[in-house]
């Protein structure tokens, strides 16, 4: 019985054909290849044209496993063995069909899995470059942007200080308040740029959260006059006065959210809210809030509007779309996220919770006034000594005319100038310069390297002379870079007369 | 006068392989993703000049990324080879200069012409670029999709081995 089902299995699946050495079929036992005596086997399929390779042979046996003979053959995959006879070749094909579909599945998932799983990989690296791109784009822009706006800022302010008519004071006025937008919304590219790269590190320091309401009350209030509203600001009592934290950061975030309300509330009012969630050991969980009686936003369009550069359509235009991803950002910094209850036609409330530190003693230079420029002024007057001496780096003609007539407008400074990298070594050691003013990015050599062959330089009086970097790279690992080589005051490009001369003053004091 | 030449197409699994044979045998092509397994022989035969004509059987063996592990019976009587990379996947041409070497070593009288295939996928700067970047050389650059440059990469090999037989 078991040799019957042996032979039913072997007729079915295995057929022998013996050919001669040129591969002239001699027998066939016709299993499942009908094959007629005297045939090629080259013609019964391409495959069996290997034959006459196989005699050529020193092996006796040579097997070729999973051979798919294809249509002519109903689509058979086979083993084959063919051994060396005396009378020619001795071909045994097993037809394996079923057990190579299946593994035939097995190979399809694995080879899919893994092409999928390396296109995944491309794509992200893909989106890995362009957002690298990106960011070294807005890198680029931004830094590209500070020169011109410099020098806009700056002929705008001595414009300003000259003989005009009313109207052109209210034009110089509006090109002020544009040149501050500009200036914003620099910043606000820049900051978004450095949130996607990781590269905006937080500054905790001590502040008075009350004076920074204040300000925002004092900033808003005359905005809401402007616009016909109501600005109201809830301060908590139990909100502590002073905190931890990152007072620009923390500014940047209800100014955006602020100004976003401003700009889609026709009438009513918007409300800033400050309330004490929970206190324990020094620190305090604190809700804002900022709420509007504005037109609302769609329910589909919450999610996108804190996407970059993503406007609702409300018909105020204006703006660059950047201020609630900045918030977005800035506040997965500090471990908070942004919530938004909102309503077509009926306002929106934008809030977030953030923890921060109550310092047990708050430091007096929180407290302490700083000194303005007029100050400075009047004491060096008062002193009746000598105008300090300053030395002007800066390649750039236009900067260079106008930092020099801001300088020389304080009237406590006498000026030289250079332009060339490689020339300031020679012009710091015969000056006796109080302070040098110099732009980081030079001719032949750049000022931060002059800064380190300064203060590496042997005479305490070279070494100790105090500068003052302007640069228009605004990243934070730049500006570490040129502190490290020793400026002692940075200055980002663009800036405000009155910083500029705020910064000499406490440069050639100190 | 007819000769007839075994080629072998080999490569990375997925990069192509069995849809050129397809497309220059049959002149169709699938979107569709079919693992090949073993080995799949077709034949087409092809006119190089008046009167000469190379029967190519054509071995189209399943893409393995370790050519160490092709079987030797698959290469006996190999006459020509192709080697198949796909241009959107680097992992099937990082390595390229070793898997050549292996074949090499394996066949190491056989012409051979290397393919970078699935070219209508790519921008070709950006693959030029890239390429020369990883100092990858090829032959030809291929689109079984399209149909590019596939005649002519089979019928370059098919001279080139008619050739060889003349000399024989």
């Amino acid at each position: 019985m078991l040799k019957k089902y042996k032979d039913d299995y072997f007729s079915d699946n295995v057929q022998f054909i013996l050919t001669d050495n040129q591969g002239i079929v001699l027998e066939s036992d016709q299993s499942f290849l009908k094959i007629e005596i005297g045939t090629p086997m080259e013609e019964v399929h391409p495959f069996f044209g290997s034959i006459s390779a196989v005699q050529e042979l020193s092996e006796n046996t040579t097997f070729f496993n999973c051979v798919q003979l294809g249509k002519n053959a109903m689509e058979r995959i086979v083993d084959i063995e063919m051994h060396k006879k005396k009378e020619g070749v001795l071909v045994m094909v097993h037809d394996l069909t079923d057990h190579y579909v299946s593994y035939q599945a097995i190979a399809q998932s694995r080879n899919e899995s893994i092409i999928n799983s390396e296109l995944v990989v491309l794509k992200n690296l893909e989106l890995q470059e362009r957002e690298k791109f990106k960011n070294q784009f807005i890198r680029n822009f931004s830094h590209e942007l500070r020169n011109p706006l410099t020098s806009i800022i700056s002929i705008t302010n001595i414009l300003r200080s000259t003989d005009l008519s009313d109207e052109q004071k209210k034009m110089i006025d509006f090109l002020k308040e544009s040149n501050s937008n500009l200036k914003i919304m620099l910043e606000d590219i820049l900051s978004i740029g450095m949130i996607a790269s990781g590269k905006l590190h937080l500054d905790h320091k001590i502040f008075s959260l009350s004076d920074l309401l204040e300000l925002l009350r004092f900033t808003y209030s005359a905005r809401a006059k402007e616009q016909n509203l109501t600005f109201n600001l809830d301060f908590g009592t139990k909100v502590p006065e002073h905190v931890e934290g990152d007072r620009l950061r923390i500014y940047q975030i209800l100014t955006n959210l602020l100004d976003n309300a401003f700009k889609h509330t026709k009438e009513g009012s918007v409300t800033l809210s400050v309330e004490l969630n929970q206190k324990w050991a020094n620190r305090a969980s604190m809700r804002f809030s900022v709420s509007d009686t504005g037109a609302g936003i769609p329910k589909e369009s919450i999610q996108a509007i804190f996407e970059s550069f993503h406007q609702i359509e409300t018909g105020n235009g204006d703006g660059s779309g950047l201020g609630l991803p900045i918030v977005k950002g800035l506040l997965e910094l500090m471990g908070s996220k942004v919530q938004l209850i909102s309503k077509l036609g009926d306002g929106s409330k934008f809030y977030f919770d953030i923890v921060l530190k109550e310092p047990i003693h708050t430091l007096a230079t929180t407290k302490r006034n700083k000194e303005t420029v007029a100050n400075y002024q009047k004491k060096k007057s008062l002193s009746g000594a000598a105008k300090y001496k300053i030395l002007l780096v800066e390649d750039d003609e236009k900067v260079q005319m106008l930092l020099f007539k801001t300088l020389l407008g304080a009237k406590c400074f006498n000026i030289d100038f250079e332009s060339d990298g490689a020339k300031v070594m020679q012009t710091v050691l015969q000056g006796n310069y109080d302070a040098i003013i110099m732009d980081v990015s030079l001719p032949n050599v750049n000022g931060d390297h002059i800064t380190r062959l300064i203060r590496e330089f042997p005479l305490k009086q070279i070494k100790k002379i105090p500068i003052l970097g302007l640069t228009a790279n605004a990243y934070a690992d730049d500006i570490a870079l040129y502190k490290k080589a020793g400026m002692n005051i940075l200055m980002t490009k663009p800036f405000e007369e009155e910083e500029l001369l705020n910064s000499v003053f406490k440069l050639v004091s100190n | 006068m007819r000769v007839s030449k075994k080629i072998v197409v080999l490569g990375h699994f997925g990069v192509g392989k069995t849809s050129l044979i397809r497309r220059f045998v049959e002149d169709s092509f699938s979107n569709d993703y079919k693992v090949s397994i073993g080995v799949h022989i077709t034949k087409k035969v092809v006119e190089i000049t008046a009167g000469n004509q190379v029967s190519l059987i054509l071995w189209d063996l399943e893409g393995t990324d370790d050519l160490s592990n092709i079987r030797d019976s698959y290469l006996l009587g190999t006459h020509g080879l192709i080697y198949v990379f796909d241009v959107t996947r680097p992992s099937t041409f990082e390595n390229i200069n070793g898997d050549l070497r292996i074949v090499g070593e394996k066949l190491p009288n056989a012409p051979k012409i290397v393919v970078g295939n699935k070219v209508d996928l790519v921008v070709p700067e950006d693959l030029d670029r890239l390429l020369q970047r990883q100092g990858i050389t090829y032959d030809y650059l291929s689109s079984a999709k399209t149909g590019g440059m596939v005649n002519d990469l089979f019928l370059h090999l098919a001279k080139m081995l008619s050739s060889d037989a003349k000399k024989i």
